[in-house]
């Protein structure tokens, strides 16, 4: 495995697009999370997996900031985002439907990066995190013929999303609710310490931010690379307004900050301070 | 023969010397240093770019989180993370300078010297058009500003200090920053011009305050931000209205400019350029939009000259 800290992907193209795209469905798939798929050809040949999107969600200027949603699904000419109702932006989302059109910025930040010579890939979602999975093991099968190892936790078995399709893509699935009312009862973790990573795995987690950091720390031990997708709250999304920080380890170019917009979501594990992270986002 | 078509208004302005080839710029902070717009439109369309403060060395800025949504707005604590000048000058400057597009270099100093040595670097290096002295950033914690005392532009001695100390510095138009957190923002604003200003920019973000009731902890971690966006907009057109009451020097008008109905709102109310701020972060093109838009409003409405809707709110 190479000693090269990845701060971003290589898989990073510059291309930006801001189109209307006609919404072709917008569909409840588990208690309060909805997937919309979206007509937008420029987009969804421009987006990798791990990318993500800024949704204009309404016409309004309230709420007044577009909603960042990652890309799901990428399979031009469309693009599916997997979304949790958490307030006024998303339940105005989950009012689409079929025919009507929303304005996407994207595709945007730079996403999970493919390497090759990998012994295992490990994906290990939480929640909603679920969302940065699928576009990412549907590119690890294609370009590898990989079986991805795919770790879905959740809080109860109605929020587990995505399972029969990462099985009928051929990944080994396993998963962990808070109640036990499906598969193991307890954390992601424990999943992925049963799986020992090890220094030729490559582990790749999305979720709430003690998951993120545990994963971390137990990739650290291992030797395993890890990249992780971070949310933070945005304003532009591209670059422009500093608003989306996280604290890295160490400088780089004197600039201790990252921007989760520009330079992530997604961020080899190791850049992050994981410490300075905040556990705001209690999910 | 030329033929430029008469029907076009002519988009023109001057501000304290600074042409613009439209009154539109950008607001600092909301369009990085123009580059990560150009992605999304040709900057070179614009009348200025007003870039992101500038400091003397490159500054951190506050810890995340750094931005809250608030009803039609934002409330932000950036705390004026930037590349410092060497790295402007190194890295920004060529791309604007390429764009031939007017640079509106913003600037913010520690004390009324480190703004004197900014203009003048700024100046030496041809990487300014005009300097904008933020007086009136809310989110820095230094000598001025302990726990909510003053800002430079909330005192109008240190408002005309400054603005003496930097005009003896430059021979680029100054344009002075105003902060609205002040009970009459005339006193400020002729402070400004009778030190030498030679425009001043209103507004900079309103002091605001968002606490999660859940956490019971502020949302920002500056614990207070600045609030732009829609929200503000009529604050800032009385506050343009009321200094273009008493100034003979001009005003470049923002604060929640989405549409060009609000630029033109700004423009009647008497400021002869308006900046785009916190809606380039929605609409990153927007400015583009504006742009037109006053064009067509001048059409619809019989007039030539942009000029002459400035200041004709009809009272
Ligand atoms: C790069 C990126 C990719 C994302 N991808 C997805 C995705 O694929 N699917 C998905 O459901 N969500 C995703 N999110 C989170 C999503 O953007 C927020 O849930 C959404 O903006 C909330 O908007 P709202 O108006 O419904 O809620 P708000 O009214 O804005 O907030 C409601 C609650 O959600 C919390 N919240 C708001 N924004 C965020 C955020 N960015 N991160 C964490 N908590 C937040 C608030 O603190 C509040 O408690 C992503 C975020 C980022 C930064
Ligand atoms: C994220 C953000 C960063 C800003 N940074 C600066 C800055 O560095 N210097 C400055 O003078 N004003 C800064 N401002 C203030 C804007 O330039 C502008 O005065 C204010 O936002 C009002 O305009 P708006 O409502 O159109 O955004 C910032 C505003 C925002 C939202
Ligand atoms: S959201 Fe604006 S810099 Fe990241």
């Amino acid at each position: 495995m190479t000693e090269e800290v990845f701060v971003c992907s290589p898989s990073i193209r510059e291309q930006r697009f801001l189109l209307e795209c006609a919404v072709v469905s917008n569909d409840p798939v588990a208690p309060s999370h909805y997937r919309m798929r979206l007509h937008g050809p420029e987009i969804a040949a421009a987006a990798v997996c791990g990318q993500f999107c800024m949704l204009e969600v309404s016409k309004t200027l309230q709420p007044f900031l577009r909603r960042p949603m990652c890309f799901e699904r990428i399979h031009p000419p469309t693009f599916d985002v997997l979304y949790k109702v958490e307030g006024e932006g998303t339940r105005l989302l989950s009012q689409f439907l079929p025919g009507q059109r929303i304005s996407v910025q994207g595709p945007l930040g730079k996403g999970f990066p493919i390497c090759s010579g990998v012994r295992r890939h490990i994906l290990v979602a939480g929640g909603i995190g679920v969302a940065a999975m699928p576009a990412l093991a549907e590119e690890l099968v294609r370009r590898f013929a990989a079986v991805p190892e795919v770790v879905l936790a959740a809080r109860t078995r109605d929020d587990v999303i995505n399972e029969a399709f990462f099985r009928e893509l051929g990944c080994h699935v396993q998963c962990a609710t808070d109640d036990g009312s499906w598969g193991h009862r307890g954390l992601a973790t424990d999943l992925l310490e049963q799986l020992k990573p090890e220094a030729q795995d490559c582990v790749y987690a999305c979720g709430p931010m003690p998951m993120m950091r545990a994963v971390a720390a137990l990739t650290a031990a291992s030797g395993a690379m890890c990249f992780v997708s971070l949310e933070a709250q945005m304003a532009c999304g591209d670059g422009a307004c500093l608003g989306c920080v996280v604290q890295a380890k160490e400088e780089r170019e004197g600039e201790r900050m990252v921007r989760v917009c520009l330079d992530g979501p997604v961020f080899d594990a190791r850049v992050i301070d994981w410490e300075a992270q905040d556990d705001n986002d209690a999910d | 023969m030329t033929t430029t078509p008469t029907d076009l208004p002519r988009l023109e302005v001057c501000v304290g010397g600074l042409r613009m080839k439209n009154p539109v710029t950008t607001a600092s902070g909301t369009f990085g240093y123009g580059q990560e717009y150009d992605r999304y439109f040709d900057v070179s369309c614009l009348g200025a770019v007003t870039t992101k403060s500038i400091t003397l060395q490159p500054r951190p800025g506050n810890k995340p989180p750094r931005l809250v949504e608030t009803p039609a707005g934002l409330l932000n604590a950036i705390g004026l993370q930037n590349v410092g000048l060497d790295a402007y000058l190194a890295e920004k400057v060529p791309f604007l300078r390429a764009k031939q597009v007017p640079i509106i270099a913003n600037i913010y100093g520690k004390s009324a010297d480190e703004y004197a040595e900014l203009a003048r670097r700024l100046e030496e290096a041809g990487a300014a058009d005009a300097i904008e002295a933020n007086l009136s950033c809310p989110n820095v914690h230094d000598a001025r500003r302990a726990r909510g005392a003053v800002l430079v532009s909330q005192d109008c001695d240190a408002v005309a200090q400054y603005t003496r100390v930097i005009r003896s510095a430059t021979r680029l138009p100054l344009f002075v920053k105003l902060t609205p957190n002040v009970v009459d923002i005339r006193e400020p604003a002729l402070a400004a011009q009778e030190s030498g200003a030679d425009a001043v920019c209103l507004i900079n973000t309103l002091l605001g305050m968002a606490i999660d009731p859940e956490t019971r902890r502020p949302k920002l971690s500056n614990v207070v931000g600045g609030l732009s966006g829609p929200a503000i907009r009529p604050i800032a057109v009385k506050m343009v209205w009321d200094a273009a009451q008493v100034l003979k020097i001009p005003i470049i008008g923002m604060g929640g400019i989405c549409r060009a109905e609000d630029a033109v709102e700004f423009l009647l109310a008497g400021a002869t350029a308006v900046a785009v701020g916190s809606m380039s972060f929605r609409q990153p093109d927007a400015a583009v939009a504006i742009i037109r838009g006053i064009s067509d409003y001048l059409v619809r409405h019989g007039f030539s000259d942009v000029c002459q809707i400035v200041g004709k709110v009809r009272l």
